[in-house]
């Protein structure tokens, strides 16, 4: 087992990682920007080392950096997390090559599944399901993609080849419309992944965004821990996850479990991974896209398994077999995820600020993962997710009434947050009947309604 | 460093209104006890737990000051000196190993005492075997080298103060 790990990350998953070190007795190692040193992870972790300034790109996202620290200070293994470097196959390729354990799949897995295209063309050939989508390797022309829309039909969902989290798409109902987006979409996949091809898929109107968690080992032994619906978002940012899916019955879940493990395998994956399908109305599924890291919603999934994922890739990246069988997989009860945003529920801004009081809840099936507490500054710098609060109970229903139960006892004082919008989310009626497809939060105004309840501070 | 030792240590702070002290102990390592701005209860502590190159006899350094900083749990690093006004501190630009020759069995670039001009190199950080000169920015005396040589530095590490002129 490693003796020493680096967590090339901050927040919320870097103590999730510092945790699962502690259970098994590895040591750890923060890295930590100028804007971070007060930051829990930092004093959390056996050593800390500061490794550049505030702004991202000099050093959460620095190799150099980054690499520089773990070879001086003597890690034998780094985590990336998720975001950052999790997905960039160069970082992955310079801990294997300076003979430190990645804690994730190999380099060619991060880049395979890295364009989008590739992908999709290598998921045809082993017989899951894909969207009509752009043949080849995509498209850079307007004209071209043109084409493609004409063969396809209308409405389309144009995409970035190398990208994610929801930059460089647009939804294109007409011909009018591809021409103007077209142009604008690639210029954002241009800005954020360095590339201008793109590639079209037919858009499903009303589909579910169900996923599969995959795990593996470094012997291709591989199998999957059920699904999560994610299909709660707002301009594809993740707002509200869960397990199991609505609408699942138990041959789906056979079926597309079999077609995410299928998907693994034909690459011959290792580590954690998770698999992205669209679920449409009529019981049909198609892969869309596959995560070669831990996800941050992960947590669900922990929860109706009881297995904890991020232990379990730290186990295989050390080259552990993977003792779990798929027979043995069981799924209990219902759990839910919130993403807490550090945002102004009004304006969607961001609320960076001085948190002068936090209470986080607590009780039988409430699990708050964070980095914040008393007087703890949210910084400028990085991304607004300050929270995940995952509730756990018996059945969805009792989720639901958990989770708001949760929610409103949850003190988040000076800055705003996006509880309100989570509170509207969990009464809204639909919700709570498990209708919704990825246009569900559309029908939400932004409103800062019920304010959670206020504790009464100590005096 | 036993707890109840810092246990000891940390009831000699309360007597004196200390607000900072650092031991640096051979046997038993390096130690910073940092009180809280308010002068209230909440005190941090740090053991050394990123061994510099062997620590030197015993000695301790105390401060009392009006400005103390927050509660922060740091791993044992040079604290920040207080500097005169035409002093400035050469921090490190990236994390790596100190160096203050260019080889091992090379003089080092400076020593103590010694004057440099604008751009003379003064030590090496070296980053996955890559050697990176760290010049002087502006003309002046080398008045402390604080790091000691193969010393692993963090970003923004102090390495040297310089008097300028």
């Amino acid at each position: 087992m490693f003796k020493k790990l680096l967590i090339a990350n901050r927040g919320t998953i870097a103590i999730r990682i510092i945790r699962a070190c502690r259970e098994l007795g590895i040591g750890t190692l923060a890295i930590y920007s100028t804007a971070d040193k007060d930051a829990l992870h930092v004093r959390m972790a056996d050593e800390a080392v500061c490794i550049g300034p505030a702004n991202a790109e000099d050093s959460y996202l620095s190799i150099p950096s980054i690499m520089s620290a773990v070879l001086t200070y003597g890690a034998d293994a780094v985590h990336p997390g998720y975001g950052f470097l999790s997905e960039n196959g160069d970082f992955a390729e310079a801990c294997r090559k300076s003979g430190v354990n990645f804690v994730g799949p190999r380099a060619r897995h991060i880049r395979l599944m890295g364009d989008k295209p590739r992908a999709r063309r290598i998921m045809k050939r082993a017989g899951v399901p894909i969207l009509p989508g752009s043949q080849g390797t995509g498209v850079t022309e307007s004209r071209d993609a043109q084409a493609d829309a004409e063969r396809l039909g209308f409405p389309v969902l144009i995409k970035a080849a190398a990208g994610g989290g929801g930059k460089g798409m647009r939804i294109v109902r007409s011909m009018a419309e591809l021409q103007k987006a077209f142009p604008l979409a690639r210029a954002e996949s241009e800005a954020a992944f360095g590339s201008r091809t793109m590639y079209l898929e037919k858009y499903l109107e009303e589909a579910r965004h169900v996923e599969f968690q995959i795990l593996a080992d470094n012997n291709r032994n591989i199998i999957h821990l059920g699904e999560r619906d994610c299909s709660l978002q707002r301009r594809h940012q993740k707002v509200l996850e869960e397990a199991p899916c609505p609408v699942m019955t138990p041959r789906l879940r056979e079926k597309m479990g079999k077609a995410a493990v299928r998907a693994a395998e034909v690459v011959g994956y290792s580590n954690v991974g998770t698999v992205e399908f669209l679920l449409a109305d009529n019981g049909e599924f198609y892969f869309i896209e596959m995560n070669t890291r831990i996800q941050v919603e992960h947590g669900v999934t922990e929860m109706v398994t009881g297995i904890d994922l991020v232990k379990e890739s730290i186990q295989m990246a050390s080259g552990q077999p993977l003792k779990l069988k798929q027979r043995q997989i069981k799924f209990d009860g219902a759990a839910i995820e919130c993403r807490v945003y550090a945002e102004d529920p009004e304006t969607r801004l961001p609320s960076p600020g001085v948190v002068s009081s936090h209470h986080a809840p607590g009780g039988l099936g409430v699990r708050v993962e964070t980095a914040l507490y008393d007087g703890y500054r949210v910084p400028v710098h990085y991304d607004p997710l300050i929270a995940k609060v995952i509730v756990h109970a018996d059945d969805r229903a009792a989720a639901i009434n958990r989770t708001k139960a949760a929610l409103r006892e949850y003190l988040i004082d000076g800055i705003r947050t996006s509880i309100p919008l989570h509170l509207r989310i969990l009464d809204d009626p639909d919700f709570a009947a498990g209708h919704f497809s990825t246009n569900f939060l559309k029908r939400f105004e932004v409103r800062d309604e019920a304010p959670p309840l206020r504790m009464a501070k100590a005096s | 460093m036993e707890v109840r030792e810092i246990k000891a240590l940390l009831a000699l702070m309360q007597e004196y209104a200390l607000v900072e002290l650092e031991i640096d102990d051979k046997k038993k390592g390096k130690v910073r006890l940092v009180r809280a701005h308010d002068g209230g209860d909440a005190i941090a502590a740090s053991a050394a737990s990123i061994a510099p190159a062997a620590a030197s006899a015993r000695k301790a350094s105390v401060r009392q000051a009006a400005s103390a900083p927050a509660s922060t749990i740091e791993a044992a690093k040079n604290a920040a000196p207080a500097l005169s006004d035409n002093q400035r501190l050469v921090t490190s630009p990236m994390v790596g190993t100190f160096y203050r020759a260019a080889s091992p069995d090379a003089a080092p670039f400076v020593d103590e005492g010694d004057s440099v001009r604008k751009g003379q190199p003064l030590c090496i950080i070296e980053a996955m075997k890559m050697m990176n000169e760290i010049e002087a920015e502006s003309a002046g005396r080398v008045v402390k080298v604080l790091c000691e040589n193969a010393q692993p530095v963090e970003y923004g590490q102090p390495l040297l103060i310089l008097e300028l002129g």
